[in-house]
């Protein structure tokens, strides 16, 4: 609202999760594979090993070529990326760590400058001096990720950064060493699975032996560690961070079950390249390389899932609102948004006022500063498919709306503004998915359930659904025609006598049949 | 239209520390910077020039492989010097530099991709022996085209970000971001400015490898300097055509300023103009006489002060167009002691380690490494 948004039709969550996702999966082996590159030198040395030597010259330019060139490129990536999308967010970031930013470059300016000079200095350097410039830039490249890991881990669990907004606070927060060692682990695993891309290519097929049970050893052990750290690091996590993961529309534990299985897959795959270590090919090594790139992908999914419906966590929603008003907010938290207004508060919007005949086409703004931030109507997180899954026409749309921060135990923030401008929103998003209202009502207790109801609640006795509402079929039938009177919080929403009768029936069956305390996950 | 209502308010994190810190941070680190896009974008631009050339008998392919082989490392030394004011730019002006780059998003996230595939092309050519030469010249062809589209998105991002009254109907025309800055009459003389600049800087980068290569072979190293001394003449003579230019397209008030109206400004011009004749005059000089450390210590010293002076221009013209939306007073300033002597100490340290890298590695020394005696290797890595 503050910032233009940038209309990015496939989906600006995906841009970034593309570039995001190809960075660290380069920038963690820049770690890692910088300590692999001097310790395997130091063990050619050691064992006057000339071939793999010589395979070591060449896979430093391969490290170089991905990770000076790639992995540089696609930083600056992320910057511009997140500049782009999350504007407010970047300049959030970049005033309360710009200090912490400038330490890094330092970081990264020496660990650039000792990439090349190792690279080029093969030829011309003496051993000891080589090492020197391998260490020096593996320290560099270390001290580099401790301060972007602080920063990132910041983002997620600020800690007691919210109250006093002090640098190291923030910096230090619950999750920064957990994910530290997380993170290291992945990038001693990830130099060896980049080892097996160039050992791969090898013809000497004893070398190749060589280098892929040296890889291995760098592989297995750092694989078999992390479900410890990862266990760790979760343990760190608050848990209303978490909550979201947990609730009728798990996506973070989706993604943290994939990056599992993968992870074990990855695992697999480095123990069978040890039955043949002279013979595997390049495509099983790009095979190995793939499915790490997929766990670690899966691994980022599921922070930036938890870490909804915050892009810094307590602190600023994903859609650029602050969760609290404070001095210097430029009215720009969703306190001061529900009073002035959408249209009075936000700057980069057309439509200032709201009339009966422009109601669709303020929904679409409203659309484009509140919510695409994440969401497109047909792309990536599109709101078409949720809306033809939910069935909801304007009215319970907009119903709905007054609700969000209650939905998949709050992975959305609230909507920020005022009736009249839902009710815009309402009236465009109905445009997307039509529904003429009253057209869907169903006779079927448990779709009216999975369309109305499970976004909040559960199929369990626990969920005050069940606590709440009255045994006896018509009194419960009565309860549910004034939701908000059962419970201030809950929508307004006006279901059909048909409807109400089929929902208390289905429930009523629910409840015999699961008994007391069992709880199953409703919805999709 | 004027939407003043536009500009977007500061975040409430206070600046880190004095603003003035932050600018000086700025103008240095983008001073560094544009020194290292001129030596490698001009000396790529030269190594093509002299390919060219040795279509007519000239040592040209010898030069381009030459040049062609420090271009992997020129290019990461812009990017690494560019990520600096990236980051200070935004500290003081990220109101206007997000605003201006989401306007423009799609030709700014696309910088991204012509750089990646520039960077790689520079690897290529700098694998490749003579057998090659044709093939890898249009390799290097094709990434000097992407850096100069890459120059041509930042002048149309820097100029759009000083022009709030042109954000609107560029936006709302097209949220979607395929917008750029073409109809600044500033874009094209402003582009030109810096890529001529380019080609001279560049000039003086092939100098050096002239004197590299003094000892070792002279006779190259002649024509070697030759061709870089010229270019450098040639591109500053051409710069001063361009320069006039460029300051007859600024707004008159704007322009005013290097005329009378700011002393500092108007001292700041006189210096480059007056450098800039001063270095083409010695070139020639060195050049007619041979005399390779003229051409490689007294003009590129001179022309060291006429970038900074530039540079530091750059920033008063900036902060000219910003005046009526932009007000260093806006800044809470809360500065982060716990941090910032932190940086300092890590700063200069890491200049020291760079220095130290460098010379270990013989760069300072001609041409033979510097750390072959075990006893250096020994201590220096107690230092690090």
């Amino acid at each position: 609202m503050n910032y233009p948004a940038w209309d990015v039709a496939f989906g600006a969550g995906l841009l970034i999760a593309l570039v995001a996702i190809l960075h660290v999966f380069v920038s963690h082996f820049a770690v890692g594979g910088g300590l692999f590159l001097v310790l395997t030198e130091q063990k050619a040395r050691r064992n006057n090993d000339l071939a793999l030597l010589n395979w070591l010259k060449s896979h430093t330019r391969f490290f170089v070529l991905v990770t000076v060139v790639f992995g540089a490129v696609s930083g600056v990536g992320i910057w511009f990326t997140i500049g782009l999308i999350s504007p407010a967010a970047t300049s959030n970031l970049i005033h309360a760590y710009v200090w912490g930013w400038a330490i890094e470059w330092v970081f990264f300016f020496i660990e650039i400058t000792a990439a090349l000079l190792y690279l080029y200095g093969w030829e011309k350097l003496d051993a000891r001096l080589h090492e020197w410039y391998g260490w020096i830039y593996f320290i560099a490249a270390f001290a580099s990720m401790v301060v972007i890991n602080g920063i990132i881990t910041f983002m997620l669990t600020p800690g007691n950064w919210v109250k006093n907004h002090q640098f190291w606070t923030g910096f230090f927060n619950p999750t920064s060493f957990p994910s530290l060692f997380l993170r290291f682990a992945i990038a001693l695993a990830l130099a060896g699975i980049y080892a097996l891309i160039t050992a791969s290519v090898q013809k000497d097929a004893a070398l190749k032996a060589r280098i892929v049970r040296w890889s291995a050893l760098w592989i297995v052990p750092s694989l078999a560690v992390l479900p410890a750290l990862g266990w760790w690091y979760i343990r760190k996590i608050p848990a209303d961070v978490w909550a979201s993961a947990r609730g009728p529309m798990p996506t973070g534990t989706h993604y943290a079950v994939l990056a599992a299985v993968l992870l074990a897959v990855t695992f697999a795959l480095a123990l069978l390249t040890l039955v043949r270590p002279g013979r595997i090919p390049l495509a099983f090594s790009l095979l190995v390389a793939l499915v790490a790139l997929g766990a670690m992908g899966s691994f980022e999914f599921v922070r930036e899932a938890i870490r909804k419906p915050y892009v810094i966590g307590s602190y600023l929603y994903a859609n650029s609102l602050y969760a609290t008003q404070m001095p210097g907010d430029g009215g720009f938290s969703v306190d001061e948004v529900n009073n002035a207004g959408i249209l009075q508060t936000a700057k980069w919007i057309n439509n200032r006022e709201l009339t009966k005949d422009n109601q669709v086409t303020v929904g679409r703004e409203v659309f484009r500063v509140e919510c695409q931030s994440c969401h497109t109507t047909n792309s990536y997180r599109g709101v078409k498919s949720y809306l033809e899954l939910r069935q909801w026409d304007q009215n319970e749309i907009q119903a709905m709306l007054g609700g969000l921060e209650f939905m998949h135990n709050g992975v959305m923030p609230p909507f920020a503004g005022t009736d009249s401008e839902r009710n815009a929103l309402a009236a465009f998003l109905s445009t997307i998915q039509p529904i003429p209202a009253g057209a869907a009502a169903v006779a079927d207790g448990k779709t009216v359930f999975e369309r109305n109801c499970v976004m909040c609640h559960q199929v369990s006795t626990a969920d005050p659904f069940y606590s709440k509402l009255p045994k006896d079929p018509n009194a419960a039938n009565e309860a549910l025609k004034d939701l908000p009177s059962l419970f201030p919080l809950m929508p307004d929403l006006k279901l059909s006598d048909q409807e109400r009768t089929a929902l208390v029936q289905w429930m009523n069956t629910q409840r015999s049949a699961k008994g007391p305390g069992t709880a199953t996950q409703g919805g999709n | 239209m004027m939407q003043p209502n536009l500009i977007p308010t500061l975040d409430p994190n206070p600046l880190p520390a004095p603003y003035w810190v932050f600018k000086l941070l700025l103008v240095v680190t983008f001073f560094l910077h544009i020194v290292a896009m001129n030596f490698m974008l001009g000396g790529a631009v030269l190594a093509l020039v002299s390919k060219w050339r040795s279509r007519k008998g000239v040592n040209g392919n010898r030069v381009f492989f030459d040049v062609a082989r420090k271009l992997p490392s020129l290019l990461p030394a812009t990017i690494t010097l560019g990520i600096a004011p990236l980051l200070f730019v935004q500290v003081l002006y990220g109101q206007f530099f997000y605003t201006s780059s989401i306007i423009i998003a799609w030709p700014w996230f696309l910088v991204l991709v012509f750089l990646t595939i520039a960077y790689y092309g520079f690897y290529y050519v700098s694998f490749q022996s003579g057998q090659h030469a044709r093939k890898a010249g249009r390799v290097m062809l094709s990434s000097v085209i992407l850096i100069f589209l890459i120059g041509f998105v930042y002048s149309n991002n820097l100029t759009l970000s000083q022009s709030p009254s042109r954000w609107g109907g560029k936006y709302f025309a097209d949220p979607a971001g395929w917008n750029l800055n073409l109809s600044e009459p500033t874009l094209i003389p402003r582009f030109l400015h810096f890529m001529v600049a380019a080609v001279a800087v560049g000039g003086l980068f092939l100098v050096f490898v002239a004197l590299a290569n003094w000892k070792r072979d002279g006779e190259y190293a002649r024509q070697v300097l030759q061709l870089g001394g010229k270019a450098f003449m040639y591109a500053t003579m051409a710069q001063l055509v361009v320069g006039v230019w460029f300051l007859a397209s600024l707004p008159r008030d704007m322009r005013m300023l290097f005329m009378g109206d700011n002393p500092l400004a108007t001292i700041l011009l006189l210096v480059g103009a007056a450098g800039g004749i001063g270095a083409i005059f010695l070139m020639s000089d060195a050049l007619r006489k041979e005399n390779v450390r003229v051409a490689a210590f007294y003009v590129p010293g001179i022309t060291g002060v006429v970038i900074l002076s530039m540079s530091v221009m750059r920033d008063i013209l900036r902060d000219a167009y910003l005046k009526p939306y932009f007000h260093p007073e806006q800044f809470v300033v809360k500065t982060q002691w716990s941090v910032f002597p932190l940086f300092l100490v890590l700063f200069l340290a890491g200049v020291v380690l760079w220095l130290v890298m460098l010379k270990r590695y013989g760069l300072f020394s001609g041409t033979k490494a510097a750390g072959t005696l075990p006893s250096a290797g020994s201590q220096a890595a107690k230092q690090s």
